[in-house]
């Protein structure tokens, strides 16, 4: 409750920073896909995480998850959860077919 | 709260022509809404099933031709589903009784309420619509499994569009319950204090929030599969159609729970209010409604046991499905239990509520061989499929819908109904209803294929059976019905608390203000079912 009219004032280097990793996961995803690296059935993975851990960051830095109460953390990971849970049992089907 | 609204006149009273129903935000008159809406489709889907199974009563045509048959079903299996099981009780009695019963004025987001209600009503039109245009209904099934739903001429767009619309509905009234019951419980009333019903909501409405997105976007698939000839489903232009029975699934199993779940949180209300006595483990019953929802998520492909899964996929989800059973079992025991040494009251909703627990019981066990790989390969696709999920769905939460409706019918209109007759509407529904569905479970057994107008003359006697069962089924519905509107303007008045339940329901008038409570609404100590001897 007392987060809500006492926001947190993110400083600019925290901004930044989170910037810069954003940045270098782009580069890592373009780098992957120009190098035609042979990952295999590891090419979908590389690139989800990837996609993930840009939209956590965004999520939590400049959508003030990481400010807000826990609650809305422990919703948003079980969502995430539920959804690679759907994905894993899915795809069990077609590698094992 | 404004205390300039008079709780004098009640929530009929207060206000009166059409538009005061079309436009309101009092949620419980949009709940009514829901109700009149919803038993509307009822009747229409339970019209359509007498006419399948009086077709069914003789091998080879009867009264209508393979197509319309097809259609039929899949008519009847779209308005039950979506217009008619899922929106049930939480949209009637969970709109009209939540706010209440955790002590408030109303829903979170009353606006958004409405909307859902106007949503619903936008779906039921497309489906409808099938009705006049174009080929006629669907003739898929309810399942709208691909490739043939790409490939008929038949309206599977509309059809498809118009549980698309449902689903925001669905999900605009989960999301409003969430946000109520995480905001809007009397001061005092813990997660742990709080009612059953309210518990099992609270389940469902995640349910309906996190798994029916998948099924919109799955539908949309459809229609771009239809509409564009892009290659999803149908393997004749490069798609996979299991890739769609598992995301049709994907949402399709936890929605059973969307329409069990809220059954048994009327179950846990009403057996204690009739026991008169406290709950036996209420924390097993609150945390089982969430396991049940949990667990739900990961259980989709044992509808997919025949279809060319892999051996693996099946043996994992054959065994996740029988990991469900356990919480279910949990609630059994914990209302028998509760019925031990109570002081038990015979009244209409008890019997409805026992009724539940019988027929539910089969349904469930039913579903434990459904489960059973080696065994779903025999009984896969045959009338023992319809038997079970008829007595999940019907037997179980359609009964706990017709108790929790006697239950709550003093408090809603303020009078009360003919308590023999309604028990005469009962008896005649409970031995209709297992008329009508047992011998579709050893038909089933025997090999008798479902979504067939037509079958061997060896099956002819059970199927019989099943017919003549419709009607005593009927019967009871038009007893029950009538009786329940006769009583709406005729019954003997009653007071606030005609159960003796200690409910926070029972603790303001019936029916109540506008506002809900005109005294402030007190929490029963040591728990909401604390009774005292
Ligand atoms: C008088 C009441 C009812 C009768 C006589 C009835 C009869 C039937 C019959 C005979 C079928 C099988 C059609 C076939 O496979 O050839 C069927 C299918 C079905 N019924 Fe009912 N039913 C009734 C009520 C209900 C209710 C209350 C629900 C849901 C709450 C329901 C949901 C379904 C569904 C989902 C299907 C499957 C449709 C499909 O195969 O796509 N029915 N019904
Ligand atoms: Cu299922």
């Amino acid at each position: 409750m007392k987060d809500d009219n006492h926001p947190h004032i993110v400083n600019y280097k925290e901004h930044f920073g989170t910037w810069i990793g954003l940045m270098i996961l782009t580069v890592m995803t373009v780098v992957v896909s120009v190098t035609n690296a042979n990952l295999q059935m590891l090419t979908v993975l590389t690139a989800l995480t990837i996609a993930t851990t840009k939209a956590v960051l965004v999520a939590y830095y400049y959508m003030h998850l990481k400010f807000d109460q826990k609650i809305y953390r422990i919703m948003l990971w079980v969502v995430m959860g539920l959804f690679v849970s759907f994905m894993i049992l899915t795809i069990i089907d077609y590698i094992t077919r | 709260m404004a205390t300039a609204i008079s709780t004098e006149k009640n929530f009929f009273e207060i206000k009166k022509g059409i538009a005061s129903w079309l436009f309101t935000l009092d949620h419980k008159r949009i709940g009514l809404m829901y109700f009149y809406a919803i038993i509307s489709f009822f009747l229409v889907g339970v019209i359509l099933g007498l006419l399948m199974r009086l077709e069914l009563i003789a091998p080879g045509e009867t009264i209508v031709k393979p197509t319309t048959y097809n259609q039929i079903f899949t008519l009847h299996g779209v308005i039950m589903i979506f217009l008619f099981i899922i929106p049930s009780i939480p949209a009637i009695f969970g709109n009209f009784f939540l706010p209440i019963m955790l002590g408030t004025d109303d829903v979170a987001f009353p606006r958004l309420n409405l909307l859902s209600w106007w949503l619903y009503v936008g779906g039921a039109v497309f489906a409808l619509l099938t009705l006049v245009v174009g080929d006629g209904p669907a003739d898929t099934g309810w399942t709208f499994y691909a490739p043939y739903s790409v490939q008929t001429g038949t309206n599977v767009t509309l059809s498809v569009l118009a549980a698309f619309i449902l689903g925001f509905s669905s999900i605009l009234t989960g999301l409003n319950f969430i946000v109520t019951i995480h905001r809007l419980r009397a001061p005092g009333m813990t997660f742990n204090k709080m009612p059953l019903f309210a518990w099992s909501l609270y389940a469902t409405s995640w349910i309906q929030l996190l798994a029916t997105p998948i099924i919109g976007i799955t539908l949309l698939m459809i229609v771009a599969e239809r509409v564009f000839g892009i290659g999803l489903f149908d393997p004749s232009i490069g798609g996979d159609p299991i890739l769609y029975q598992h995301l049709f699934w994907i949402y399709s199993h936890p929605a059973v729970y969307i329409m069990a779940l809220p059954a048994m949180g009327i179950i846990s209300e009403l057996i204690p209010s009739f026991a008169k006595r406290t709950i036996f483990g209420y924390k097993a019953i609150a945390y089982s409604s969430m396991a049940i929802a949990f667990v739900g998520y990961f259980v989709w492909g044992h509808h997919m046991f025949t279809s060319g899964m892999s051996g693996t996929a099946r043996v994992i989800f054959s065994i996740l499905t029988f990991i469900v059973a356990i919480p279910t079992a949990v609630k059994v025991f914990n209302w028998v239990a509760t019925l031990y040494k109570g002081s038990i009251d015979v009244q209409t909703p008890l019997l409805y509520a026992l009724a539940f627990i019988f027929q539910f019981l089969i349904g469930g066990l039913s579903g434990l061989v459904l489960a059973a790989l080696a065994a779903d390969i025999h009984v896969h696709d045959t009338y023992f499929v319809v038997g079970h999920f008829h007595y999940v769905m019907f037997g179980g939460t359609g009964f706990a819908m017709f108790g929790a409706l006697h239950y709550w019918f003093p408090k809603i209109w303020g009078r009360m109904y003919n308590k023999r007759t309604a028990n005469i509407g009962f008896a005649l529904l409970t031995v209709g209803f297992n008329f009508l569905y047992f011998p579709m479970m050893i038909l089933g057994l025997m090999g008798m294929p479902r979504r067939y107008y037509d079958y061997l003359p060896r099956f002819t006697d059970l199927n019989v059976i099943s017919t003549v069962g419709s009607w005593i089924l009927a019967i009871g519905l038009i007893i029950m019905l009538w009786n329940l509107i006769r009583a709406k303007k005729t019954g003997e008045k009653v007071g606030r608390n005609p159960w003796g339940s200690i409910s926070m329901e029972w603790q303001t008038k019936s029916p109540p203000p506008l506002e809900n409570f005109d005294k402030l609404p007190e929490l029963n100590e040591g728990g909401p079912y604390h009774y005292k001897h």
